[in-house]
């Protein structure tokens, strides 16, 4: 017995796995017990089955393709137009002083209260959401990009000017990859950031994607398992995909900084 | 401040180029009113928000104190929960593994994605603004208080066994001291967690506070008032922000660089 114990406590796969699965059984033997009432909250096999019934794999894929189709355009959209001004206001002092405050001054108010004025400025399709998206990824990659230009060590710069770079290959082939674990943190920031974000605006104004799929489920009285399942969803597509962007960065940012 | 004017002063000289451009475009019939309401009617607005109030009756202060309320509320909650089981997690390397991949998933879950289930619980009320944002609170929390106290530095845990400290006198003079930092970092996160999630929650089913407040002008055209909830709403979370952070310099000088801490 305490052999087993001994390779279990070395094991933290094993020993989270276990916390996984006696999470799992205890939530289904309280639901099968009526110790929650399972109209209100269903065991796992209960939602799954009740999502089974009322969910085609088609609608489902469907709604899942639309989610992650937004967050993932609104996402790069964002990163993108958020590193290239973070980085020309870390390298171009005018543009910085100018541009810089006025970020500082819309970073405070929160994506999601956005949301009005996106649906008055672009209406209630999907140009919408994509632009609440497109916040929730813009404003820390651009603190961070701009962050990173500063704090690059004056030395590099210096050497690569003496080596006879300037101008722009120097911003390119030196600066730009000096900051690439700023960037990469803001990165994965905004990518969380957007996901969060996508489910709100999905849930407040949609007519399709996950978040629709549970709101919807909810407002037409359906069943609860349906929301479970489609929560649970959310989640594990939320942990997937950072962790597949996680291994992304650390590739891409190990070229220049051993991980 | 005669040294600092020149800096502040090419940003303050562009917002006021784009404020008056703005205005003037507005006038001339370039933007829409309804879709960019110059600074002028954004000035009125305010007025009318602080005397009659939208809907009437309900004056600003109302709501950002509504808003307010119900943040503290779920963060508080989530602050009691959260420190004492993340202490007992973090102190114990068996239950730390144990509960490691139910704490990542439960916090990779979108908070507002659990709207939907927790309307069917408590009804669309105050109740479930409060647990939608304990929620969000809670785990950031709990995670942060968990690796506060399992990362403290072994080699201060080694010193103080080796001056005869243990037990609950070590955890008490050492390990929390040590592990504060980190967990007042997860308290900022998470206040900040808690802000975010309020606004998304409050746009459905209430009139009142900051998030419905922008909602409900929305739906009137009246583009002003969005505006100033939104000013209102990053005014906030600034002040929180930058309260948060002189605090913890008050009370925690011995936590130095932070960065150090998160390993």
């Amino acid at each position: 017995m305490s052999e087993i114990l001994k390779t279990l406590r070395s094991n933290d796969l094993a020993l989270g796995l276990i916390g996984a699965v006696a999470a799992v059984g205890v939530w289904e033997i309280c639901a099968r017990t009526g110790v929650v009432d399972p109209t209100l909250f269903p065991s796992p096999s209960l939602a799954i089955s009740a999502a089974a019934q009322r969910l085609t794999a088609e609608t489902l894929a469907d709604n899942l393709m639309w989610s992650l189709f937004r967050v993932f355009s609104g996402f790069i959209l964002g990163a993108l137009a958020g590193a290239a001004i973070g980085i020309a206001a870390g390298w171009y002092r005018g543009f910085g002083t100018i541009v810089r405050p006025l970020i500082e001054l819309l970073r405070p108010i929160p994506p999601l209260a956005w949301i009005p004025l996106a649906i008055i400025w672009f209406g209630l399709g999907e140009p919408s959401k994509l632009f609440i998206i497109f916040l929730g990824a813009f404003f820390p990659v651009v603190t961070a990009a701009y962050q990173g230009m500063r704090s690059i060590d004056p030395v590099l710069l210096r050497a690569a000017q003496t080596l006879g770079l300037d101008g722009l290959p120097l911003l390119l082939w030196v600066a730009v990859p000096a900051t690439a674990p700023d960037l990469a943190t803001g990165v994965r920031i905004g990518w969380g950031l957007s996901f969060g974000v996508l489910v709100a605006a999905e849930l407040i104004a949609a007519d399709r994607g996950l978040g629709y799929m549970i709101i919807n489920e909810r407002n037409t009285g359906g069943s609860v398992g349906v929301i479970i399942v489609g929560i649970l969803l959310i989640g594990a597509l939320n942990l997937l995909t950072d962790a597949a962007i996680g291994a992304a960065i650390k590739r891409w940012v190990g070229r220049w900084h051993g991980a | 401040m005669m040294r600092r004017f020149p800096q502040i002063a090419p940003p303050l000289i562009a917002l006021a180029i784009l404020l008056v451009a703005w205005e003037l475009g507005v006038r001339y019939g370039f933007l829409k009113p309804y879709q960019f309401p110059p600074v002028s009617r954004i000035a009125s607005g305010f007025v009318e928000l602080s005397t009659i109030g939208f809907p009437t009756g309900v004056s600003i202060w109302s709501h950002t104190l509504t808003t307010l309320v119900r943040v503290l509320l779920g963060y508080v909650g989530a602050l009691a929960l959260a420190i004492p089981l993340g202490v007992v997690i973090g102190s114990f390397q068996v239950l730390d593994k144990l509960t490691a991949p139910l704490v990542v998933f439960c916090r990779s879950v979108a908070t507002l994605s659990l709207l939907p289930l927790v309307i069917v619980w408590f009804g669309a009320g105050e109740l479930t603004k409060v647990f939608l944002i304990g929620y969000g609170c809670f785990w950031v929390m709990l995670s942060n208080v968990i690796a506060g106290v399992r990362y403290v530095d072994p080699v201060l845990v080694r010193a103080a066994r080796t001056f005869g400290l243990h037990g609950g006198e070590l955890f008490r003079r050492v390990v929390l001291p040590a592990a504060l930092p980190r967990i007042f970092a997860g308290a900022r996160m998470a206040l900040g967690v808690g802000f975010m999630v309020i606004v998304g929650a409050e746009m459905i089913g209430t009139i009142e506070g900051l998030g419905a407040l922008i909602m409900e002008a929305r739906t009137f055209y009246r583009s002003e008032i969005t505006i100033i909830g939104m000013l209102i709403i990053g005014v906030i979370g600034f002040a929180i922000s930058a309260g948060l952070t002189a605090l913890e310099r008050l009370l925690l000088p011995w936590a130095g660089n932070l960065d150090a801490v998160r390993r």
